[in-house]
């Protein structure tokens, strides 16, 4: 039975992280290299740091999913879609330090080889850009499995409404949680693990 | 009369508040000259240089590249960028590519050459710079020499009108100094026409067609040579020699 909820859980994180990678990697080159348009990415990044996930999940469900019933009221996806923003939020972060760490020298030496701005970030600053980014976006992948148990609350049978049932069901208020536990290890461990092996082999191989 | 490649009149550039690190200079390389900026630390030079390739964006003052100016509004300076080798102090070569890589991005991407050609331009410049057999390791695969040299290719391999060097050697042990400094002679062999900011005062009197003293963010003497050597006009000019060359001979 816990099987669909571990695979449910495991979509939602999959997911929400690839939308916040859609957008929070641009807005750290925004943010970056885009003095106008800073202001923007800070206001972002300062509403979906500071909100709880819980009251974005349920604001959005039933609030705004009374006005507009497609798609918010289906939870799946506001559950994907409001941790998308918020790991959006972390992840402009986390790439903006990435940018950092990569150094301005390799964009000054991209321009003078004749590369625009945005080319020079194609073709120069995203290839390394993720391998300084690894540790961060482990954790932020882990944050998000941990995270998507919050949307049982508006109903998504993932990995934690699953236990609760085999709670109610059983009357066992111990073995289910420990059961639940150990799968949420297994989710975050493995794929956190491999990609911070991955970065430090890269990191190696960069000489950084 | 040789044309001339490029040329800068009245170059401004300041930092706030109060450091002033290009201070009206005026420059021209023709075909074929090399040319050498010497001077103090802090004075300026590299801004100058930077600015002259347009990385820096200057104050006031004009910039030439052939009979195109680079400072007045609505220039391609990406298109003319392509057209100025620039190599760096601290090398930095592009980390996640190869040195051929590293040579051949431009090629592709800024020139668009098609993938045969530009794999063979590439290659042909690194051979120019001896280092055809390392074209496939990775700069964090080879010494800084090395690393240097695929600088140096990478600048040579899209024939640019001119080549700016920003202290090429500085970074180096003198051993690899060396490698790089052979390189730099084979390029004057082949008439390059290049401004070299440096003090390997040997090599500078050997290949530079032009002495340039830079000092406090302007030129304050130009020569040949054999005059800075045996007879500076200045006097920070002479002071400066004396140490450079004090320093050279304990190396």
């Amino acid at each position: 039975m816990m099987l669909g909820g571990v695979t449910t859980t495991l979509a939602i994180s999959i997911f929400s992280l690839l939308l916040g990678l859609s957008i929070g990697l641009p807005a750290a080159f925004v943010r970056t290299y885009e003095k106008s348009l800073r202001f923007l990415v800070e206001v972002f990044e300062k509403i979906f740091r500071g909100i709880p996930e819980l009251v974005l999940m349920l604001l959005f469900y039933w609030g705004i999913g009374l006005y507009v019933p497609f798609p918010f009221k289906n939870a799946i996806f506001t559950a994907t879609f409001v941790l998308g923003l918020r790991s959006a939020a972390n992840q402009s972060q986390i790439f903006r330090g990435a940018i950092r760490g990569i150094g301005d020298e390799q964009m000054v030496a991209a321009r003078s080889i004749g590369f625009s701005k945005l080319r020079s970030i194609v073709h120069v600053m995203i290839p390394q850009v993720f391998v300084f980014a690894t540790p961060g976006l482990g954790s932020e992948y882990a944050l998000l499995v941990k995270d998507s148990s919050y949307a049982f609350v508006i109903g998504v049978s993932e990995l934690m409404f699953d236990t609760i049932m085999i709670r109610k069901a059983t009357l066992d208020a111990v073995t289910p949680y420990l059961v639940s536990a150990f799968l949420y290890i297994l989710l975050t461990l493995p794929i956190a693990a491999w990609l911070d092996n991955w970065g430090s082999r890269r990191k190696k191989k960069l000489g950084v | 009369m040789v044309g001339i490649v490029m040329k800068c009149e009245h170059l401004w550039k300041t930092y706030e508040p109060h450091l002033i690190a290009v201070k009206d200079v005026s420059l021209k390389i023709g075909e074929g000259e090399i040319k050498l900026i010497f001077g103090p630390s802090g004075s300026g030079k590299s801004t100058f240089l930077r600015c002259l390739a347009m990385l820096t964006m200057p104050d006031k003052g004009d910039v030439f590249l052939r009979d195109e100016c680079l400072t007045k509004p609505g220039v391609n300076l990406n298109k003319e960028r392509a057209r100025i080798g620039f190599v760096f102090q601290h090398i930095w070569l592009f980390r996640h590519l190869t040195a051929l890589g590293n040579v051949e991005l431009a090629l592709r991407r800024v020139l668009k050459q098609p993938k045969e050609e530009a794999r063979e331009n590439a290659l042909k410049a690194l051979r120019e710079v001896k280092m055809e057999e390392w074209a496939h390791h990775y700069p964090a695969q080879m010494s800084g020499g090395q690393q240097q040299r695929v600088g140096i290719a990478r600048a040579l391999a899209r024939n640019p009108d001119i080549i700016l060097l920003d202290e090429p050697t500085s970074a180096l042990d003198p051993e690899l100094t060396g490698e790089v400094i052979d390189t730099l002679r084979d390029l004057a062999g082949k008439g390059t026409t290049m401004l070299i900011i440096s003090h390997e005062m040997p090599f500078a009197r050997e290949i530079a067609d032009e002495m340039i003293f830079y000092d406090g963010g302007t030129i304050v003497e130009t020569g040949p040579p054999e005059q800075f050597f045996t007879n500076p006009q200045s006097e920070r000019a002479k002071k400066f020699m004396t140490r450079l060359i004090m320093k050279t001979r304990r190396e």
